[in-house]
């Protein structure tokens, strides 16, 4: 149901639209000068087929169509206020150096226009100057999507209230590693809806938060948990008028067998009762990632300790860039208290550029604003978030009433203060090290510099020197990190792992233990423990960690290969053929699996 | 010159009732005066529309409002535009769990003798027919896409609370935020 509309995107590919716009906005002006009338069909019907109607019309996110004369002249006094306001059409950010795709705002002499035509009685005008209306093509934006993928279960959503924030969780039935290009977001009734959001959940975490398996879960803000290094790369954004990005190419997103996309939606109640079922249709290509960007999160929540009645409260935070980039693309991120949010970046050479001002926040708005042109950005310069924040009983959208003193969190009556940048790395020669490594290094030094206690910091700041082979500084970054939270289940696992590539198997166990102890279910604990114990030759204990492994996840073929191998081990050799057997099925190559069984069916004399 | 201006007051008084007579509807199209229909009760109009996300954001408060005060105050939505047709608001009733009786009021007779603007807006009159108070609900808008988490002021309940006792509301009218009715003139 996400209706193409046609001159919206000749727009886009002949880039004519701002031209013509401004052209017809002068011309408007002159006949007003002249004591010509503004009218409909001449001035503001141009307006609202580029701006208003991509949204404006049955089916999509505005509350009313804006296609007709009867439709406009029926709020024309409403239009007239709202876009004199700027709030509609939506767009946050102010005019500045950089150019963004897709920009909505209204230029002044727009503006001017619309007060004009309803000062003058919101006149229709001749039928000859009306444009030809916009065209909207029912159904996929895109075409047929290669998959689609439906909310298992609808949410309610209550007739009043405050805004809610609901998660659904939606498996991707692969079997084997695509390649996402684009991604058709329906959010499901899309005038209940003010932005959507999806994360690439590639070890199924954020399963663990619902109730019952499809049942979804609330939450404003969620955290995906990631073993190994897969940065988030792509923002893959809904809000009300967007159209599906297509990603360029050698862009793609990777999805592999299992992945999990956890879609974020932000709902207002609308009056009545509302069940959303959101569904998302995938477009794959053949051509898997060559380029790989990264969602770079500069913040500063540990600064954010709000008084009550403070109008007028900074936030800062400086980060220096390890490595050249291109900014792709820009996403601030604040609740209902923030103000006035801008980012700048100072050059090597001293020069400083505003990436983004946005002089009055407002969270119903929010988008993730894709530059026209990539900003590059060479290593050594900062790049400086600077958000302030009102929590007086002047800012209407203060969730406490009377104002409370306001902490960082997740809920809505929490605040953040986050910078998220798409940034693409430059590399020079392929075979350095991955340059968003560098980039996660440097950021998780540069928390820690502001924040000692940052758990996450710590974690990502081991993980990316366990990735370097610096076991001795990752084991005591992952055991700094458990100090902050002794039972954390990743820590304790990752810690455990680090201490087994170090050949500290003994000190390894315990850490496995704990991690097995807080969640029973965790696969790569259970694998680890198996091969900590066979290491040190306890195979009959090693067997029930690997069966476990294998009951969690009965298609790793590691798993199986090693419950393969520790069986054979046990001396149980034909229940050992069949777990080695299983490995090959899933893996056919898998030499282990390969070796073990060779040397089974010659011990066995098979052979 | 005292009697010709009585007079005059007169007729338009008369003008007024007599065009609400004739020009306002209920759901079948039949003439309806909710004055009379009022009899005893203080009277509660509250404008709507079916494309207005405001008002229609209310409905709840509307609908909760009404049976909070039946046994003192007679409650109608009143829609003013005259292209809405009875279906549409029929549906419209039925998706908002409305359990209000709804008027057409394409005249604007309705709109006039509330003095109301925009909707949602509310017109209290008194038992006597006389008009109390109009305007907002309650605070929640500050402005088009600016609401507070949940209102801090009362107007329409504060409203009926003293019209109800026999006092006169603290405030007698104030500005809704919403659509324009004038836009449907």
């Amino acid at each position: 149901m996400m209706p193409r509309w046609i001159p919206a995107a000749l727009f886009l590919l002949l880039g004519l639209l701002v031209p013509a716009v401004s052209q017809r906005s002068a011309r408007g002006n002159t006949a007003t000068s002249e004591n010509r009338p503004v009218t409909f069909n001449r001035d503001i019907a141009p307006i609202m087929f580029q701006r208003c109607v991509a949204c404006h019309h049955t089916g999509e996110a505005g509350p009313f169509p804006l296609l007709t004369y009867e439709d406009a002249k029926k709020h024309a006094q409403q239009i007239a206020v709202v876009t004199g306001m700027r709030l509609m059409p939506p767009w946050l950010p102010e005019p500045g150096e950089f150019s963004f795709a897709d920009d909505l705002r209204l230029s002044d002499e727009q503006i001017a226009l619309f007060q004009n035509w309803v000062q003058q009685g919101a006149i229709e005008g001749t039928p000859a100057d009306l444009p030809p209306k916009p065209e909207f093509v029912q159904g996929w934006y895109l075409g047929k999507p290669d998959l689609v993928l439906n909310a298992e279960k609808p949410f309610l959503l209550p007739a009043s209230g405050t805004d809610r924030y609901w998660n659904f969780i939606l498996h991707v039935p692969i079997n084997d590693t695509r390649w996402l290009k684009a991604i058709e977001i329906k959010p499901g009734d899309k005038r209940l809806v003010h932005h959507a959001n999806i994360l690439v959940d590639r070890t199924q975490s954020a399963r663990r938060k619902e109730s019952e398996p499809g049942a979804g879960f609330a939450g404003m803000e969620i955290r995906i948990e990631s073993e190994l290094f897969d940065p988030d790369s792509h923002f893959l954004f809904w809000k009300p008028g967007s159209v599906p990005y297509v990603e360029p190419d050698g862009m793609a997103v990777r999805l592999d067998k299992g992945t999990d996309l956890v879609l974020n939606v932000h709902l207002q109640p609308s009056g009545k009762p509302e069940m959303i079922r959101p569904t998302v249709g995938l477009y794959f290509t053949d051509k898997p990632a060559s380029k790989h960007p990264m969602l770079l999160q500069i913040e500063n929540d540990a600064k954010l300790d709000i008084p009550p009645g403070e109008k007028n409260f900074l936030v800062t935070d400086d980060f220096k860039l390890p490595v050249d980039v291109d900014l792709l693309a820009i996403y601030p991120h604040a609740h209902y208290l923030g103000k006035e949010m801008q980012a700048i970046a100072s050059l090597p050479d001293g020069t400083q550029k505003r990436l983004i001002y946005i002089k009055s926040w407002d969270l119903n708005w929010q988008a993730v604003y894709r530059y026209a042109e990539p900003v590059f950005l060479p290593a050594g310069t900062t790049i400086s978030m600077r958000y302030s924040y009102d929590n007086s009983t002047e800012n209407t959208a203060n969730p406490n009433n009377p104002p409370q003193r306001v902490r960082a969190g997740n809920r809505a009556s929490d605040e953040m203060a986050h910078l998220w940048l798409q940034v693409l790395p430059r590399t020079e020669r392929p075979q350095q090290v991955d340059p968003r490594m560098l980039l996660q290094e440097a950021l998780a030094r540069h928390n820690l510099k502001k924040d000692p206690a940052d758990f996450e910091a710590h974690y990502n700041l081991a993980a990316m020197l366990q990735a370097k082979g610096n076991l001795p500084d990752a084991v005591t970054e992952y055991q700094l990190a458990l100090r902050i939270r002794p039972e954390d289940v990743v820590a304790n696992n990752a810690l455990g792992g680090a201490l087994m590539a170090s050949g500290h198997l003994d000190e390894a166990i315990p850490y496995l233990t704990t991690a097995l102890k807080g969640r029973p279910d965790y696969f790569d604990a259970h694998y680890n423990l198996g091969n900590a114990l066979a290491s040190r030759g306890d195979f009959s204990a090693a067997v029930d960690e690997f069966r476990a492994a294998v009951r969690i996840n009965p298609e790793d073929a590691d798993a199986e290969a090693n419950l393969g191998s520790a069986l054979a081990e046990t001396g149980h050799v034909s229940e050992a053929r069949l777990h080695l057997e299983r490995a090959l099925k899933i893996n056919p190559r898998h030499a282990l699996a390969r070796e073990n069984l060779d040397t089974i069916e010659r011990g066995s004399g098979i052979r | 010159m005292v009697s010709v201006w009585r007079t005059f007051t007169c007729l338009l008084l008369l003008c007024g009732l007599s065009s609400a007579q004739e020009h306002v509807f209920d759901l079948s199209g039949k003439h309806v005066d909710p004055f009379q229909a009022s009899s005893g009760k203080l009277l509660v109009l509250v404008f709507v529309r079916t494309d207005c996300p405001i008002s229609n954001r209310y409905a709840p408060k509307i609908q909760r409002l009404s049976a909070q005060y039946q046994h003192d105050a007679r409650f109608w939505l009143v829609y003013p535009d005259k292209t809405e047709s009875p279906a549409a608001i029929q549906r419209y009733l039925g998706d908002y769990r409305y359990k209000l009786p709804a008027l057409r009021d394409p005249q604007h007779a309705l709109v006039k003798r509330g003095q109301v603007q925009v909707t949602p807006e509310a017109a209290v009159f008194d038992r006597q027919g006389q008009l109390v108070y109009h305007g907002r609900i309650d605070n929640w808008y500050q402005s088009f896409g600016r609401a507070r988490l949940a209102p801090t002021t009362h107007e329409l309940e504060d409203a009926i609370r003293a019209t109800r006792s026999g006092s006169r509301p603290e405030v007698t009218a104030s500005n809704g935020v919403g659509c324009y009715i004038s836009d449907l003139e």
